[in-house]
């Protein structure tokens, strides 16, 4: 790929972030995001399920523009709960706690956030201007796939989800199953018969997204958090300089560095993301200090590290969603609904068509990590105004966000109804340590797989050899029977184990 | 032969129960032929894969020593739906106020903790913010009082 093409590429993106309009959903995007994802125990997939409804009336750039902000704004709220309050928002921010808030109790929460904001910064860009690099060359390499290989690619990110995924194998399996008999619910494109529609009207289209991830991950959430009792043990309400010591500067250097890459790395691995970027930067970072005993102690390199690696790898996941339409975690498979619900069918035709929007969103992601370091650094009193609100209160106001923002939709109360049940199911689902995440992938992907296959079949007579004879598909195939191997090995069970409990 | 993990059993019992009950739902879906699969094709592989996912879970159970099923949030989990049922149930024929009051006491009644001067202001500002957001706002097509009162 030539300098000129990636050149001409970002300003044509640039040109069509820095509208006055997407610059405002940009920054309201941001904002609303890190509001939200401030709340301990609603991460940036629950945020965005919240949110979603809200980017329905936006023009499709608007809207995934939005999204994208509301993604990373309510990441870099969850590492601020978890640095002022120990409280982590989300998974990926739990290793944030660790160190953040021991720097924080040593009244060094200022340099903490600011050093989060700076990493995840310098991570973003860096992470941003590689999605641009690496997108046209993959988009051109999606192109030759057939209907099989993109069928066994499915298959193999499905399975790829499973390992990288934490909680239990088998379970993480079901969910997949179930997710994706969920998503044949509705009409069958193909045959044009109704499956599993009960005669109620708002099946017929299928299960929607709004309604189906909001009970998972809003309603559900908000049944946990109103059981444990309120334990916030805020560090301090004044955060002191903002500024951190020209000491923690220099240490914290090599570790953004290492984040970076290491996340934009694990980013683009299906199943991968930031979770996993996080946790990895911090075991690496911990290898690698002379003095591996203080992590724990608020040790500035425990901050910049994963929170590097988890905002790098949260842009570069971007990559197979957008070159490829296929989700590589639950934060992509929002994107991919968000997408859907304007009409635009996720794969390697979008940088095509629509490349405004292609490159629009790439540089808004650049833009928006600007906005939350200019923006939120300044703004961090209202954040921890706004953790003081007793959850008692907070729950209704979010429960009341969902009705209203699902209803919003299609003025359907039945679509109401469905959030109930999805959030009785997630509840139920999360009490038995099942992770909703491989449930929404496999909502996803299911239909698509089916199509494919179909496809697949016709092109090739009926005959199921297609999807060995084809090497791509095979190789795919390959690939994924080594991983299941992987995963039966028991002694990779423990690796995972110990890789997820540090 | 001893239980040692419910929420593994549990787990599986739900999956084949689940997986059992789009069998039964999806037994009249055709299964076409080879060159044309049917609709009822995927759900029924599906079905079975869900069935045998449980089932291992069952067997788990028994052989490996796990977690058992908690203290589970009965009165947020009973509320917290039932608050949001009333919501569907209300909106369309009685307007926003009301479905905004019902669901939100009923959500209040979900923790002990719920002090009731306290939720009263908080009452009054959300339906302040849902109605001045919402319909006059946004411009949502939902009434905000009553057609008519249920009990003229």
């Amino acid at each position: 790929m030539e300098l000129s093409g990636l050149i001409s590429n970002l300003a044509l993106g640039f040109s069509v972030a820095v509208s006055l309009q997407n610059l405002i959903w940009c920054l309201a995007g941001a904002l609303i995001g890190t509001a939200i994802g401030v709340l301990p125990g609603i991460g940036p997939v629950a945020t965005m399920a919240l949110l979603l409804p809200a980017t329905y009336a936006l023009p499709a750039d608007g809207a995934l523009i939005m999204l994208a902000g509301i993604y990373y704004g309510a990441q870099y709220g969850g590492s601020t709960t978890a640095i002022l309050v120990n409280l982590p928002g989300e998974s990926s921010s739990v290793v944030t706690c660790l160190d953040g808030y021991q720097m924080a109790r040593q009244g060094r929460a200022g340099s903490a956030l600011a050093i989060a904001a700076l990493g995840s910064f310098f991570a973003g860009s860096v992470a941003t201007v590689a999605i641009a690099v690496a997108a046209p060359p993959l988009t051109k390499l999606a192109q030759q796939f057939q209907p099989a290989d993109y069928f066994s690619l499915m298959v193999l990110g499905l399975v790829a989800s499973i390992v990288l995924a934490h909680g239990s194998v088998i379970k993480a399996l079901g969910m997949i199953f179930l997710g994706m008999l969920l998503g044949l619910v509705g009409t069958d494109v193909n045959t044009g018969n109704a499956r599993y529609t009960f005669e109620i009207g708002e099946l017929f289209d299928g299960i929607g997204f709004v309604p189906l991830t909001m009970g998972l991950f809003g309603i559900a959430e908000i049944i946990a958090n109103l059981t444990n009792a309120e334990r916030r043990d805020l560090v301090s309400s004044k955060v002191s300089s903002l500024w951190p010591s020209r000491d923690e500067l220099k240490r914290s250097v090599a570790p953004v560095l290492r984040g970076t890459v290491l996340g934009g790395l694990l980013g683009i691995l299906p199943g991968g993301g930031a979770v996993l970027a996080s946790f990895s930067s911090y075991t690496l970072e911990k290898k690698i200090s002379k003095t591996p005993e203080k992590f724990g102690t608020g040790m500035v390199e425990g901050v910049a590290g994963p929170e590097s690696a988890n905002n790098a790898a949260a842009q570069t996941s971007f990559i197979p969603m957008l070159t490829l339409g296929i989700p590589s975690n639950a934060v992509m498979a929002m994107m991919i609904g968000g997408m859907m619900m304007h009409g635009i069918a996720p794969g390697p035709q979008v940088m095509q068509q629509r490349p405004e929007l292609f490159w629009g969103m790439i540089a808004s992601m650049w833009i928006g990590n600007l906005m939350l370091v200019v923006l939120n650094l300044p703004l961090i009193g209202i954040w921890v105004r706004l953790l003081l609100v007793p959850y008692r209160l907070l729950s209704i106001a979010i429960l009341f966000f969902c009705c209203i923002g699902v209803y919003s939709l299609n003025n359907s109360a039945n679509e109401v109804l469905f959030i109930a049940v999805f959030g009785l199911l997630g509840y139920v689902l999360m009490r038995l340590g099942c992770e909703p995440a491989p449930l929404i992938m496999g909502f996803l992907l299911g239909p698509m797989m089916e199509t494919y296959m179909r496809r697949a079949m016709l092109l090739a007579r009926g005959d199921a050899n297609v999807f060995i004879e084809r090497p791509l598909s095979l190789a795919f195939l390959v690939l994924t029977g080594l991983l299941l191997l992987f995963i039966v090995l028991p002694s990779v069970g423990r690796a995972r184990e110990v890789a997820f409990k540090e | 032969m001893r239980i040692r993990c419910t929420q593994d059993l549990a787990t599986g019992l739900l999956f084949i129960s689940i997986g059992l009950a789009a069998l039964w739902f999806g037994a009249d879906l055709s299964l076409g032929t080879a060159l044309r699969p049917g609709t009822g094709v995927l759900p029924r592989i599906l079905a079975w894969c869900l069935i045998a996912t449980g089932a291992l879970l069952g067997v788990k159970s028994l052989m490996t020593d796990g977690p058992g099923l908690g203290d589970w949030a009965w009165r947020p989990l009973i509320m917290i739906t039932l608050a949001t049922i009333a919501f569907a149930l209300t909106i369309d024929r009685f307007g926003l106020v009301v479905a905004m009051l019902s669901s939100m006491t009923l959500a209040a009644l979900g923790t002990p903790e719920t002090g009731w001067r306290e939720y009263a202001i908080f009452a009054a500002f959300m339906l302040l913010l849902g109605v001045g957001m919402f319909v006059w706002g946004l411009g949502m097509p939902v009434t905000i009082l009553p057609k008519a009162w249920p009990w003229s």
